[in-house]
């Protein structure tokens, strides 16, 4: 809401006019400023004068001499413009006077008159469009003043972002209360001065919802000339960022932003059988709004009709239909208090949220309804040459009550600390004028336009508002006893490993296109769908991490990326009910990665290693051997893994993911040239608790290496060879790892593998090492596995 | 052969030979020419079985003492050359230590997570845990029991986002904040509580250059016995200044959230200008910079949860993790933190 401050000191004596100080004091009561706006006038010297004379140019038609009295007298102007006589007050710029674009007002002599001066029109001085003649002033002024004071400049516009919880401070006068309790001064409200004719309007209102529509106020008004309104209420209107209509319409835009009640104006003429009734729209109803729009209206809408059907759209937009033009000679006011939530669900269905519909989705005091709409009749009255009649239609169809609640000292002590004086609070809540039984608890009546405050702490809060959120001691509370559990220990570990071994961490919007999911043979998958996405990208949530990453993964390499390896946690959407709480699908987390190009240490720009399956599955088990989880690979497949190239990974005897090389049609469909190492894993079965390690101190003896080369079929896997030698070992074994994967011409295939046996206590023989060599080459035998070269 | 004379024309000429050595093998040769079998002493040695026995003590102590002092000053030449030697093969072993000739990359945590960390390690520090919740979230937990309204605009689909999923009564969303976690953690634990939890968020909004439909937030709750507005703002103060610097200031000022009440927004004070530059790209000149939405929890939200208002009292507050890392490193667009570039995720170690 935009606030002018010379209107709002109309309301207020502030004891500042300082705009940063000012601004603290709306922030610190909770009006957000969002920003402030200095206003200087456009222009210099630039003085009403009052036309005392208009004569003919002696040499010229169609400009004249006037004597213009701009404070010291009369003062000779030639004026082109034919739209005044004398005794008009008009802008005068005198001698060194600059306007809008710098033009600079001189002496001239005009075919032998001389003009000390020129009367302006309102292009001239940037206040408008008009240009027809010049601005005519609407009433008496004092000649001499400085034009600038007409309009209100200079002036401070303040941007406020009030809240949801605040219709009352929508509003000159709202926000003058609510300063007026900050410094505890008084505040003004505008004069109720209504002056009425005999005789009862004939329109009838009839509330068919009294949930919609509470109350509903309709005054009608007389012998309306519509016109253009007085120039301090449009520049007022415009510098609250409304556009000036008519001297009905704005009155209606002016009282609202005045009082915060919003009105409507119909003309009185188009309302059909002098009757407006408040209901729900039915299906296949139409209206056309003020802004031409022809509205298709919803079961839900509240709608006033008259017997020819819809004419307006309550709280929101009127219809074009009662509009009040040009013509219009009979006006209805009205005044309504309508139902926030229908308001609110209303104006935002249709696109439409307007002033109006702003404050009333807030709730506009019912109370204000009569006060609002007679002063915006008086207004009409006054501009228009209207009169008001004086029996009006005051519908009530539900009535209200002021809140009430008992506030006990204590609510304000538990919730602000003990150290506020229960009269100070008692203080506090009447400069908000509400009314205070003291005791304790004190009985506190709300004023209808707080909706608002209806519980102790709703009052706690105003009083904190009030007395200062900074002045309340700042204190550190700890609690018991905190810390991280060891799954989230664990979860950093995880991460950190990951960034150690060169992957960098990645977020991915959790959305997912099903053409992505074909790329990676996924099809036929339930999806977990949005009901109402912005964009159809964001309409499927992922039911895998991997599209997510080989997208980056791709983009990055269009950046010209070499070594690319990211790595995900997140969670994935299932269509299945979940095992904790199966109101809710499934959303399982897991840990995903990508590993692209370049791999690891390089020496002299040569790197060690491409990224593929091997470098996946290295940097899974260093993951794994970090965090301690026993773990077994198996050759696996899944959609989008390369079949020969990826391993199942189980965990506690659980299948828990799969760790290789994505499939290369799957690479071909994301365009990605070259193998991509990955893995998608769940997380939870990382995140288990691990038994601690049971340590030993190595033994100090020598140790006795040798190596064995097996000749193994295709099928044989290294882990079961190493598995059966292993076991034949026995306890002196204390390592083993293969050395080298030999393939011969003739599809041999052999796995060499080199032992390092070591005794805890002695230094081990030939002899003894010998039987054991004898039984782990048996053991090998024993998986088909028979001594190269033996 | 007088054995005297033999031992000190030996010392005589150990000097020079010992100086003439350029070498470590040259001081090696020139040690076993003095001192080996065949040098003069060894001869000595060798003859001292045949003296006479009056001379023998004379002629013995007269060999030891020429021996060391030759070894002395072999000893001390040869330190001399090894040095140097040593100086030369280092020097020859030398090589361009600016040359990244070889390279182990690193990887590195998301920005998000790293301020993630950091926020939650600052609450663990004052006895906070860290509390989590499902994504997909019950409209329950994510509006009712946090005192939200039916009729709130935040519930309206032009806000949330709703899942195709769950009984009509049971309306399934994406939660809209990491507050309902508030919910469901009182609900399950007695107080005091004293938590954070951090976690993705989504909304209904097109990504531009400040809005993302998924970001993160933290969520903070304490309720016990005691706690007030002035709880509220030391907390929030000493997170601000653990997080952006220790001068940083903060301020409390009033607002409206459906859980909180009293409800107020924190303002940091600007740790680039401090509000002091007009052209400050951090705050513009406001010198203060909106960094959360926070309050005392309310009372309906406590009941929901089984505690009671009338004893326990406690503030809630919460933050955008996006907003942090932005205000924090200076970043422009949010749209960073989704692209994954990896030019982008590296910058932060």
């Amino acid at each position: 809401m935009k606030v002018s401050l010379r209107w709002l000191q109309e309301h207020i004596d502030l004891p500042t006019t300082d705009a940063a100080e000012l601004a603290g004091v709306f922030t610190s009561i909770g009006l957000e400023v969002e920003g402030v706006e200095a206003l200087e006038a456009d222009w210099t010297g630039v003085f009403v004068g009052k036309v005392l004379e208009v004569a003919p140019h002696p040499d010229a038609d169609r400009i004249r001499v006037c004597q213009v009295d701009i404070g010291a007298g009369p003062t000779q102007i030639v004026c082109g413009a034919w739209n005044f006589d004398a005794g008009v007050y008009v802008p005068v710029a005198v001698p060194g006077a600059v306007l809008p674009g710098d033009f600079e007002i001189g002496e001239r002599t005009i075919r032998g008159v001389t003009s000390h001066g020129m009367i302006c029109s309102e292009r001239e001085l940037g206040l408008g469009e008009d240009h027809a003649g010049i601005l005519v002033l609407d009433g008496e002024e004092e000649p001499g003043r400085p034009f600038a004071e007409l309009v209100e400049l200079p002036d401070v516009v303040f941007d406020l972002a009030i809240g949801p919880n605040r219709p009352d401070a929508m509003s000159m006068v709202g926000l003058a209360r609510d300063l007026a309790a900050y410094y505890d001064i008084e505040y003004r409200t505008p004069p109720d001065d209504l002056v009425t004719v005999p005789g009862d309007t004939e329109l009838r209102v009839v509330i068919e919802d009294p949930t919609g529509c509470r109350r509903f106020v309709a005054r009608e008004i007389r012998g309306v000339t519509v016109g253009r309104s007085p120039m301090w209420m449009r520049h007022r209107l415009a510098k609250a960022g409304m556009r000036p209509i008519s001297n009905v319409v704005d009155v209606t835009n002016y009282v609202m932003l005045e009082l915060g009640h919003p009105l409507h104006a119909f003309d009185a003429d188009s309302i059909s059988g002098n009757e407006l009734a408040v209901r729900r729209a039915s299906e296949g109803e139409t209206l056309v709004t003020l802004d031409g729009e022809e509205r298709r209206l919803l079961p839900d809408d509240l709608i006033i009709y008259d017997q020819d059907g819809p004419t307006s759209m309550s709280g929101t937009m009127g219809g074009e239909r009662s509009e009040v033009g040009d013509e219009t000679t009979r006006v209805i006011m009205e005044a309504a208090s309508w139902d926030p939530p229908t308001i609110m669900y209303m104006s935002r269905r249709h696109g439409l949220r307007s002033e109006a519909s702003l404050r009333f989705e807030r709730g506009v005091d019912p109370e204000l309804a009569d006060r609002a709409n007679r002063r915006a009749s008086a207004l009409v009255a006054q501009l228009s040459g209207g009169e008001v009649l004086e029996g009006a239609v005051d519908e009530i169809a539900a009535p209200w009550q002021p809140a009430v609640v008992e506030l006990k000292m204590a609510d304000v002590d538990r919730l602000l600390g003990p150290g506020l004086a229960a009269d100070h609070v008692a203080d506090i809540l009447e400069r908000l004028e509400m009314k205070v039984d003291r005791g304790d608890p004190m009985r506190v009546v709300v004023p209808t336009f707080r909706p608002d405050l209806t519980r102790p702490a709703d009052l706690v809060e105003e009083v904190a508002r009030i007395h200062g959120y900074d002045r309340f001691e700042a204190r550190i509370p700890t609690g018991p006893a905190g810390g991280l559990t060891a799954r989230q220990r664990r979860m950093r570990r995880i991460t950190e490993t990951l960034a150690g071994a060169g992957l960098s961490q990645a977020l991915s919007l959790p959305f997912v296109g099903e053409p992505d999911l074909e790329k990676l043979g996924i099809e036929g998958l339930g999806l977990l769908t949005v009901k109402n996405p912005l964009r159809e990208e964001e309409s499927k949530l992922r039911p895998t991490m991997l599209p997510g990453l080989l997208n980056a993964l791709r983009r990055n390499l269009s950046y010209g990326a070499t070594g690319v390896h990211l790595f995900e946690t997140g969670r994935v959407f299932l269509v299945d009910p979940d095992d904790e709480d199966p109101r809710l699908p499934s959303q399982p987390m897991r840990l995903a990665w990508v590993l692209h190009g370049p791999f690891g240490m390089s020496v002299d720009g040569r790197p060690s290693v491409e990224s593929d399956g091997r470098v996946s599955l290295a940097v899974w088990r260093r993951l794994a051997e970090t965090i301690g989880i026993e773990m077994r690979l198996v050759p696996g497949s899944a959609p989008g893994f390369h079949p020969g190239r990826t391993a199942a990974v189980e965990v506690a005897g659980e299948a828990i993911g799969h760790v290789g090389e994505l499939h290369p049609e799957a690479a071909r469909a994301f365009e990605i040239p070259g193998r991509v190492g990955i893995a998608e894993l769940d997380y939870e079965p990382l995140l288990a608790e691990v038994p601690n390690v049971a340590g030993f101190t190595p033994s100090v003896y020598p140790h006795v290496d040798f190596d064995l080369s097996f000749r193994v079929s295709d099928d044989t896997l290294a882990v079961d060879l190493l598995r059966v030698t292993n076991a034949a070992a026995g306890e002196l074994l204390e390592s083993s790892w293969v050395f080298d994967e030999f393939r011969g011409p003739d599809g041999e295939r052999a796995i060499a593998i080199r032992y390092r046996l070591r005794a805890r206590d002695r230094t081990l023989t030939n002899d003894e090492v010998a039987p054991i060599r004898r039984a782990m080459i048996e053991a090998g035998a024993g998986i088909g596995a028979d001594l190269r070269g033996a | 052969m007088d054995p005297l004379a033999t031992l000190d024309e030996a010392l005589r000429s150990a000097g020079p030979m010992v100086a003439e050595a350029s070498t470590v093998d040259e001081i090696d040769r020139v040690e076993s020419a003095l001192l080996g079998k065949d040098s003069p002493l060894g001869q000595v040695r060798r003859a001292m079985a045949t003296l006479a026995a009056e001379d023998r003590p004379k002629v013995g102590a007269r060999l030891n003492e020429v021996t060391v002092e030759i070894e002395s000053l072999i000893h001390a030449k040869r330190r001399e050359l090894q040095a140097l030697e040593d100086a030369a093969r280092l020097a020859e072993d030398s090589f361009d230590v600016t040359l990244e000739s070889v390279r182990l990359p690193a990887g590195t945590r998301h920005l998000i997570h790293q301020v993630i960390d950091e926020v939650v390690d600052i609450f663990v520090g004052l006895g906070y845990r860290v509390a989590e919740g499902p994504e997909a979230e019950l409209a329950y937990y994510n509006f009712d029991a946090l005192n939200t309204p039916k009729t709130h605009p935040a519930r309206l689909e032009s806000d949330t986002m709703y899942l195709e999923w769950g009984a009509p009564d049971d309306e399934v969303l994406l939660r809209t904040q990491t507050s309902p976690v508030q919910a469901r953690y009182m609900e399950s634990h007695q107080p005091p509580v004293y938590i954070v939890a951090p976690g993705r968020t989504y909304r209904t909004d097109t990504v531009d250059a400040t809005h993302l439909p998924v970001f993160h937030q933290i969520e903070g709750l304490a309720v016990d016995e005691g706690l007030t507005l002035g709880d509220l703002r030391g907390t929030l103060a000493h997170f601000a200044r653990e997080f952006f610097g220790s001068r940083t200031e903060v301020r409390l000022r009033p607002s409206f959230f459906p859980f909180t009440e009293p409800s107020a927004e924190l303002d940091v004070s600007c740790f680039i200008c401090g509000g002091s530059d007009p052209s400050c790209r951090v705050c513009g000149g406001g010198g203060w910079l909106e960094m959360l939405g926070c309050g005392m929890v309310d009372p309906n939200v406590l009941v929901a949860a089984g505690y009671d208002p009338e004893v326990l009292s406690g503030f809630a507050f919460g933050v955008g993790v996006e907003r942090l890392a932005m205000v924090r490193h200076g970043l422009d667009s949010i749209k960073n933190f989704i692209e994954n570039d990896i030019r982008f995720l590296r910058q932060f170690r």
